[in-house]
C-alpha cells in the first residue's frame, strides 16, 4: 500500500466522521422542520409551553421548559462534583501516584462508569429521595437537586479519571524546580501543577458536563417530570433528553416534530457549551 | 493474518446461512407485554419459529408498521378512520383484555369505593383530602383518615393513560373539557411517574397516594385495589371475570370499540381490549409467502383457547366467543398478492 | 508575607482535604455496587449464563413457591457481546484512523471542524442515536436488526476513541516521528509500526473506556435492535442485549430480582475490561 493510498486513507477516514454528523444533523432537521414552521424557531425555543391537545387544549409546544431544565440540572451537577473529583484526581495522579491505593481508588471510581444508568435511577429511587424527604428539604422527593446528585455521582469518572491523566503528565522538572526553591507540595500543586494541566482538566470537565446534559434514565427517574420551568433547586422539572425518552415511544404528528426540535436543539446547546469552553480554554492557555 | 480472514469468512457464512429460518418480528404496547411474552414462546415451542416482540409503545409499534419494518405492531388504541387512511388496508386482532386500576395506599383502609366523579375530582385537584364528604358517602363501612392525597400520574406516553381518560372522559364533563382523552396528559396536580412501576412505586412510598396501574401490575404485586362503580351502579373488583363481563356487548364487526363504562352487569368500567394490528395485503417489504402464512398462524395460535387460557394466568382475562369470531371472521380476510391465505 | 509555619499548615491542610474528600467520594460507589451485589448474587448461577429469560409466568410460580426464578439471561448475553463486537469493529479502525489523521494534521482549519464535531457527537443523548440508527439502518434494511444497533453503537464509540487517539499520539516527542523518516522508512510504517505501539496503552484505554459506556446502553437498542427471547447470532435479526433486559425486567412485575443480578453481570464485565485494560497498558507501554 503506497503512502498516498495511506494518506488518503486517513482522510477518508476523518471525512465519514464529518458526514456522520451532516447526515445526523439533516434527518434531524427534516423531521424538526413541522415543529419549527408551526411555532416558529425562535418561538419554539423561546416558549415554556407544553400543552398536549386533549380535552379542549390546542397543541402548542416550546423548549425552553426543557431547556431550563437541562442547564439547570447539567451545572448543578457538574457544581457539586467538582469538589469531590477534583481531589480524586490529584489523589490519583500526585499526591499518591504509582502506588497500590491510588490503583484501587482510581480502579473504584472507573467502575462507576460501568453501573447502567436505570441502577442509578433505582438507588436515587429508593435510597435518596426517602432520605431528602426525611431532610424536609422537598415533599415529593423529586427534583432538580436529587437528579443532580445523582447524574454528580454518574460524571464523576469522567472528570476525574481524565484530570488524573493530565496531572499525572505535568513534567517532573518543572516541579523539581519549584521544590529545588523551597516550595511545598500545596504550592507546587497551586502554582505549576495546575496552572499547566489546566486545559485537560478543563477539557474533561467540558466532555463530563456533555455527559451529563445526554444522560437520560436516571434523570427520568427523578426529577419529577413536570414540563414546566423550575421554580427552584427543590422544584420538579423536566430536561430535554428527559422528554425526548418519556414521549417519544407514543408522540405523532406535531408532538413527534417537536421531540425531534429538542434534540435538535439539544445538538445547538451541546455546542455552545462547548464552543465556550473552548474559548475559555483558548483565553487560559500558555 | 491470513488465520483471522479464513476464520472471518467461514463464520460470516455461517450466519448467512443461519438467516434461512423464518422468524417474526412485531413491535408496540408495552401493556400486553408479559401475556405476550408467554404466548409467543408458546408458539415458538409449537411451530418452531421464533418471534421478537419489543415494547416500545403502541405508537412506535404503528411507526414500524407504517416503516413496514415488522410483521405485526400491538397497541392499546385502535387506529383512528384519519390515522387508517394514511396507511394500507390493515386488520385489527384482539389478543386479550385488560384492566386499568386504582392503586391507593392507605395502611388501615382494607377496602375502598370509588366512582369515576370522584376520581376526577382527585385528579383535578378539587377533592384534596381522603376523608371528604363525597369519597366518605360511598364508603359508609370505612372511617377514612384526615390525609392529603397524592393522586400519581404517568409522566411517559401511554396506553394505560389512553384507557384511563377513555373512560374518565364519557363519565366526567369536566374531565372531558379539561384533561380530555389521549395517551399523555395535562395533568395539573399530583406526581409523575415513568411506566407502571413507577406509579406503583410511588404510590407505595408516598401514604394518601392513589394512581392508575395496569391491572397485570397492580395483581402481581398485591397493591390494594379500589373498586370501582360501574355504569350499572355496582361497586365492582377487577378480576379476569369482570373483566371479561365488559366486552361481552357492543364491539364493532372490525373490533375497533374501546369498552370502557360497559353497561353489561358485573362488568368493571375501566376495561380494555388490546390488539395487534397487521396489514391486509401481507404482500409488502419484499416479504415472502412464508412469512405471511406464520404471520397469520401466530394470530390464529393467540386466539386459540390453549392461548386464551394463558391470559388468567398472568392477570389478563381471555376474549369472550364473540369477539374471537369477529377477530377469526377478520383474519380470513387477509391475503397474499391477492390471493386469500 | 507568609511564614514558614503557615505555609506548612496550608500544605498539611490541602493533603487532607484531598484524602478526605477522596475517600468521601468513594462512599455512594460503595453503596451503590454494594446494593447491586448483595441483591444480585443470589440470582447468579451456571444457568444464568446459559438459559433464555424466564416468561412473567415462570417467575410468578417460581416465586409463589420462593425458588430463585427459573432461566438466566443468556440471549442477552450473546446480543451483547455481538453487537459490541461489530460496533468495534466497525467503530475502532474508523476512530483510530480519525484520530491519527487530526494529530498529523493538527492546525488545519477541517481538523478543527472534524474535532469540533467529534466533540458534539459525544454530547449527544444515546436515544437521538436510536432514532438515526432507525432511520439510516432499520428502514432501509425493512427490518430491525443487531446490524443496526451495531451501527448505534459505533456512533456512540467513535468520539472518545478519537479523541484519545489523537491526544494520546499528541504527547508523542516529535523526534520518534522524525527519528523513522529520517531512516528512510515510509510514512505509513512509521505511522503503523512506530507512532502507534508508542501511543498503544492510551487508545486502548480509550477503547476500553468507549465500550464501557455502550455496553450498559439501553435506548438506542430499543429502537433498533427491538429484543429477543432466543440465543440468535444472526445480525440481520433482531437480537437481545443485557441492557435490554434489564429495561424489561424494569418494566415486568414478577421479574424485578433479576434487574439486580443483570446489573451485577455488566458491572463484573465493566471490571473484568478495565482490568484486562489496565494489564495490556502495563505490558505494551515504552
Amino acid at each position: 500500500m503506497s503512502d498516498k493510498i495511506f494518506r488518503s486513507l486517513l482522510l477518508v477516514s476523518a471525512l465519514i466522521l464529518l458526514l456522520i454528523f451532516a447526515g445526523m444533523f439533516f434527518s434531524l432537521s427534516k423531521g424538526a422542520v413541522p415543529a419549527f414552521r408551526e411555532f416558529g424557531f425562535f418561538g419554539f425555543i423561546f416558549s415554556d409551553k407544553w400543552i398536549s391537545g386533549t380535552g379542549q387544549s390546542t397543541e402548542q409546544y416550546g423548549a425552553l421548559a426543557f431547556i431550563a431544565g437541562t442547564l439547570m440540572t447539567s451545572v448543578l451537577a457538574l457544581l457539586i462534583c467538582l469538589p469531590f473529583s477534583l481531589p480524586v484526581a490529584f489523589f490519583v495522579g500526585e499526591y499518591f501516584r504509582g502506588k497500590k491505593v491510588a490503583g484501587v481508588l482510581g480502579g473504584i471510581v472507573d467502575l462507576l462508569a460501568g453501573i447502567p444508568s436505570i441502577v442509578y435511577g433505582l438507588w436515587g429511587f429508593y435510597a435518596l429521595r426517602p432520605l431528602i424527604q426525611s431532610l424536609g428539604l422537598s415533599e415529593q422527593g423529586f427534583g432538580v437537586l436529587t437528579s443532580s446528585l445523582v447524574l454528580a455521582i454518574m460524571i464523576i469518572p469522567y472528570a476525574a479519571s481524565l484530570s488524573a491523566e493530565f496531572i499525572r503528565m505535568v513534567p517532573q522538572e518543572l516541579k523539581e524546580g519549584a521544590y529545588s526553591l523551597g516550595a511545598t507540595r500545596a504550592e507546587v500543586i497551586r502554582n505549576i501543577i495546575f496552572p499547566t494541566s489546566f486545559s485537560g482538566i478543563f477539557s474533561a470537565y467540558v466532555l463530563a458536563l456533555g455527559r451529563a446534559i445526554g444522560e437520560t434514565m436516571a434523570v427520568t427517574m427523578l426529577i419529577g417530570n413536570t414540563s414546566r420551568i423550575p421554580r427552584g433547586l427543590m422544584d420538579t422539572g423536566n430536561t430535554m433528553a428527559s422528554i425526548i425518552a418519556n414521549q417519544f415511544g407514543e408522540a405523532d404528528g406535531l408532538k413527534l416534530s417537536s421531540l425531534i426540535a429538542i434534540g435538535l436543539l439539544l445538538f445547538l446547546i451541546t455546542a455552545i457549551v462547548n464552543f465556550l469552553g473552548r474559548l475559555m480554554i483558548k483565553r487560559h492557555s500558555v | 493474518m491470513k488465520k483471522a480472514i479464513f476464520l472471518l469468512a467461514v463464520s460470516s457464512l455461517l450466519l448467512i446461512s443461519c438467516s434461512q429460518k423464518t422468524s417474526l418480528s412485531g413491535a408496540g404496547a408495552t401493556f400486553p407485554l408479559p401475556y405476550y411474552n408467554l404466548v409467543f414462546k408458546a408458539f415458538t415451542e409449537n411451530a418452531g419459529i421464533d418471534v421478537s416482540y419489543g415494547g416500545i409503545g403502541s405508537g412506535g409499534g404503528i411507526r414500524s408498521l407504517k416503516d413496514e419494518v415488522v410483521d405485526f405492531a400491538g397497541s392499546d388504541a385502535y387506529l383512528s378512520d384519519e390515522e387508517m387512511a394514511e396507511m394500507k388496508a390493515t386488520i385489527h386482532v384482539p389478543t386479550c383484555l385488560g384492566a386499568v386500576v386504582l392503586s391507593y395506599n392507605l395502611p388501615d383502609v382494607s377496602s375502598l369505593n370509588l366512582t369515576g366523579d370522584i376520581i376526577a375530582g382527585i385528579y383535578l385537584g378539587k377533592i384534596t383530602r381522603w376523608n371528604d364528604a363525597a369519597i366518605q358517602a360511598i364508603n359508609p363501612a370505612v372511617s377514612l383518615p384526615d390525609k392529603a392525597i397524592t393522586p400519581v400520574y404517568r409522566s411517559d406516553g401511554s396506553g394505560t393513560t389512553f384507557v384511563f381518560s377513555d373512560y374518565m372522559t364519557k363519565i366526567n364533563k369536566d374531565w372531558e373539557n379539561t384533561l380530555g382523552t389521549g395517551k399523555s396528559l395535562n395533568f395539573a396536580h399530583g406526581i409523575a411517574a415513568k411506566g407502571n412501576p413507577g406509579v406503583a412505586g410511588t404510590i407505595s412510598q408516598t401514604e394518601g397516594a392513589i394512581g392508575y396501574i395496569g391491572s397485570e401490575y397492580a395483581f402481581a404485586l398485591n397493591s390494594p385495589i379500589a373498586y370501582m362503580q360501574n355504569a350499572a351502579g355496582e361497586f365492582i373488583l377487577p378480576s379476569s371475570l369482570s373483566i371479561s363481563a365488559a366486552a361481552q356487548e357492543g364491539i364493532a364487526d372490525d373490533t375497533r370499540s374501546m369498552i370502557t363504562n360497559s353497561s353489561a352487569k358485573g362488568s368493571y368500567p375501566i376495561s380494555c381490549l388490546t390488539w395487534i394490528i397487521v396489514y391486509k395485503d401481507q404482500a409488502y417489504a419484499n416479504r415472502s409467502e412464508d412469512q405471511a402464512r406464520a404471520t397469520l398462524s401466530l394470530l390464529n395460535f393467540i386466539l386459540s383457547p390453549a392461548a386464551q387460557a394463558q391470559t388468567t394466568m398472568v392477570h389478563y382475562a381471555p376474549l369472550p366467543k364473540e369477539v374471537i369470531d369477529k377477530a377469526q371472521k377478520a383474519l380470513s380476510e387477509i391475503t397474499y398478492n391477492g390471493k386469500s391465505l | 508575607m507568609s511564614s514558614l509555619k503557615y505555609r506548612l499548615f496550608k500544605n498539611k491542610l490541602l493533603t487532607l482535604s484531598v484524602v478526605i474528600f477522596s475517600a468521601l467520594t468513594a462512599v455512594p460507589l460503595v453503596l451503590i455496587i454494594g446494593k447491586v451485589f448483595l441483591k444480585g448474587w443470589r440470582q447468579i448461577n451456571w444457568d444464568f449464563f446459559t438459559k433464555t429469560t424466564p416468561t412473567t409466568l415462570d417467575a410468578l410460580l417460581a416465586i409463589n413457591n420462593n425458588q430463585p426464578i427459573p432461566g438466566g439471561i443468556a440471549n442477552g448475553i450473546v446480543g451483547t457481546l455481538m453487537m459490541v463486537l461489530v460496533a468495534s469493529v466497525i467503530a475502532i479502525p474508523l476512530g483510530v484512523m480519525c484520530g491519527i489523521y487530526l494529530s498529523e494534521n493538527r492546525k488545519t482549519k477541517f481538523s478543527t471542524v472534524v474535532r469540533f464535531l467529534t466533540d458534539l457527537l459525544q454530547g449527544t443523548p444515546s436515544i437521538i442515536l436510536g432514532i438515526i440508527a432507525y432511520l439510516w439502518v432499520v428502514i432501509p434494511l425493512k427490518g430491525y436488526s443487531a446490524l443496526a444497533g451495531s451501527v448505534a453503537l459505533a456512533i456512540m464509540m467513535l468520539p472518545l476513541i478519537v479523541r484519545s487517539t489523537e491526544e494520546t499520539m499528541n504527547l508523542l516527542p516529535a523526534s520518534l516521528k522524525e527519528a523513522g523518516l529520517a531512516l528512510g522508512s515510509p510514512y505509513r510504517s512509521v505511522v503503523l509500526k512506530v507512532l502507534l505501539p508508542s501511543a498503544f496503552g492510551g487508545v486502548f484505554t480509550g477503547i476500553l473506556l468507549a465500550v464501557s459506556r455502550v455496553i450498559g446502553e439501553t435506548a438506542p437498542l430499543m429502537l433498533t435492535a427491538l429484543g429477543a427471547t432466543t440465543i440468535q447470532w444472526d445480525i440481520t435479526k433482531p437480537a437481545s442485549a443485557v441492557s435490554l433486559l434489564i429495561w424489561e425486567f424494569y418494566n415486568d412485575p414478577n421479574l424485578q430480582s433479576m434487574i439486580w443480578s443483570a446489573s451485577l453481570f455488566l458491572l463484573l464485565l465493566v471490571l473484568s475490561l478495565n482490568i484486562l485494560a489496565k494489564q495490556l497498558a502495563k505490558k505494551w507501554r515504552i
